[in-house]
């Protein structure tokens, strides 16, 4: 499976990480977000005819789903290295077709191997670090499927309910907690290294830069493929820092 | 009786339709969403079960509760926030399917969107969520098979690498989306993003020169506390104060 000579210096919970068992593990839960997409398609699709939408306009409906979903994908697999270099590919794979994005996937397995006091990348992060950055993200993503599946009767109720208060102090907590949690990050990787601060700094330039052209030019596509880009420019500019300068802290 | 059902159904569709959707379709989704979407959080746990079972990996209970109140310290807001707020795009199933399927914002909406156009329906009616249901299916059998195939090929990439770029991989990949991240949320905020950056920053200064040791274990829970209470308390007030407030369009 794994050459021994290429993984020396790789943490030992790779192996784990990658063996067979864990990919067998992330089959059932993906089988059961495609078994509802073929019962809710299929309810849809007669429900649809019944509600007089044509063959035609459901056809249109799938194909466009079909076409649309690619270049997001790709996109998304781009992202996907971060998660497979750092908790391997089955949990990677499954995390990101269910629940997730790598948006959170990624801080929610750095607040786990943090318990130990460990940053994701480092040296020597061992089982149980990996282990409790797994039931970090699997744990922390059942708070969506938790409301999603039993408020989502009660949304509609809720949402006017909201509105009567100040609705447009929602966003800017959630977008405030956010910045407090993702600058906490920031610091942990900051403190880290020059090559790290370096890969903030760009990853988060190259964002905006890319994210100001897809809206002044309204460029979709640009949108998706803007973390993706961020993630390998950053990377790339860690790399060069590190065998040019080296660290300086 | 089917006769004038069918006469009926052609005199006034739009309400016969909106019968079938909230009569038939919408109590079906609602009965196997939450079933599906219930029974998903119960089989998430297979990774974290395989890890105890077959190689003996459990992390002590003190780590997991660690790492489970600083994900809620952090995510909390959003299992709420994000579910409401999507909601009026996404639809009673397009809201079971995405929360279970995940990638919310880059791909399901704009896929349901696209449709919609696509199939010239109008947004809002119960035809556009019709719609919105076949296209978010759709995308779920392609996004499942396209990073099926694309992690198996990256994991064999990635052991191949060299030893230098697979460390360089593990390090500065994540430093990078973080630095993305916090950049695409800032764009909106700037004020906020700065102060939450000083606040953070500061924390995570005092906690490695060792000025956080007179709390009890290792005081990681401060840094995030602090971070994430003091930005969102720091920005509820300037908001009151109108010095930020809201982006305008939305996407």
């Amino acid at each position: 499976m794994v050459s021994h000579e290429l993984v020396s210096i790789t943490p030992a919970y790779m192996d784990v990480a990658n063996s067979r068992w864990l990919w067998l593990s992330t089959v059932p839960v993906v089988l059961v977000v495609l078994m509802q997409a073929a019962i809710f398609l299929r309810r849809a699709w007669n429900d649809g005819r019944e509600m007089g939408l044509s063959e035609e306009k459901l056809k249109t409906g799938f194909k466009t789903g079909v076409i649309s979903a690619i270049g997001p994908s790709v996109a998304v697999l781009a992202g996907m290295l971060a998660l497979i270099a750092t908790v391997g590919g089955p949990v990677a794979w499954m995390r990101l077709t269910v629940i997730g994005s790598v948006a959170f996937e990624l801080p929610a397995a750095e607040l786990g191997v943090s318990q130990f006091g460990y940053s994701l990348g480092d040296e020597g992060i061992t089982e149980q670090a990996y282990a409790t950055a797994v039931w970090a993200m699997t744990l922390g993503g059942t708070g969506w499927l938790l409301v999603s599946a039993f408020g989502t009767r009660h949304m509609e109720m809720v949402r006017t309910k909201i509105s009567n208060g100040n609705e447009k102090l929602l966003p800017v907590v959630s977008a405030a907690a956010m910045l407090g949690a993702f600058a906490y990050f920031l610091s942990g990787e900051a403190t880290a290294g020059t090559p790290e601060t370096g890969s903030i700094a760009v990853g988060g330039l190259t964002m905006l830069g890319l994210l100001h052209l897809a809206d002044s030019r309204d460029v979709q596509w640009l949108r998706e493929w803007a973390l993706g880009v961020a993630m390998f420019v950053g990377l790339l500019v860690g790399v060069a820092i590190r065998v040019t300068v080296g660290s300086w802290w | 009786m089917g006769n004038s059902q069918n006469k009926q159904a052609s005199e006034s569709q739009t309400a016969d339709s909106s019968d079938v959707y909230t009569n038939s379709f919408v109590p079906y989704v609602n009965k196997w969403g939450r079933r599906t979407n219930f029974l998903a959080v119960g089989l998430s746990l297979g990774p974290a079960v395989a890890l105890l079972a077959v190689f003996g990996i459990l992390p002590p209970t003190a780590a997991i509760v660690g790492a489970i109140v600083s994900v809620a310290i952090t995510f909390g807001w959003d299992w709420f926030i994000e579910p409401l707020s999507y909601y009026p795009v996404l639809g009673i199933p397009g809201t079971y399917m995405a929360f279970l399927s995940g990638n919310i914002s880059n791909l399901r909406l704009p896929c349901a969107a696209a449709a919609q156009e696509a199939s010239d329906v109008e947004t809002g009616t119960p035809q556009a969520s019709i719609i919105s249901t076949v296209a978010i299916a759709a995308s779920i059998f392609v996004n499942t098979a396209m990073l099926g195939v694309g992690a198996v090929a990256l994991v064999s990439a990635f052991q191949a690498l060299p030893e230098l770029w697979k460390n360089a991989l593990e390090s500065y990949l994540v430093p990078a989306v973080f630095g993305a991240i916090f950049a695409q949320f800032g764009r909106d905020y700037p004020k906020v993003a700065s102060i939450g950056f000083a606040i953070a920053l500061g924390m995570t200064l005092l906690l490695e020169l060792g000025y956080l040791a007179f709390l009890p274990s290792y005081p990681l829970y401060a840094v995030i506390i602090v971070s994430v209470f003091g930005t969102t308390l720091i920005a509820r007030e300037m908001w009151k104060r109108d010095m930020i407030s809201p982006p305008e369009a939305d996407e």
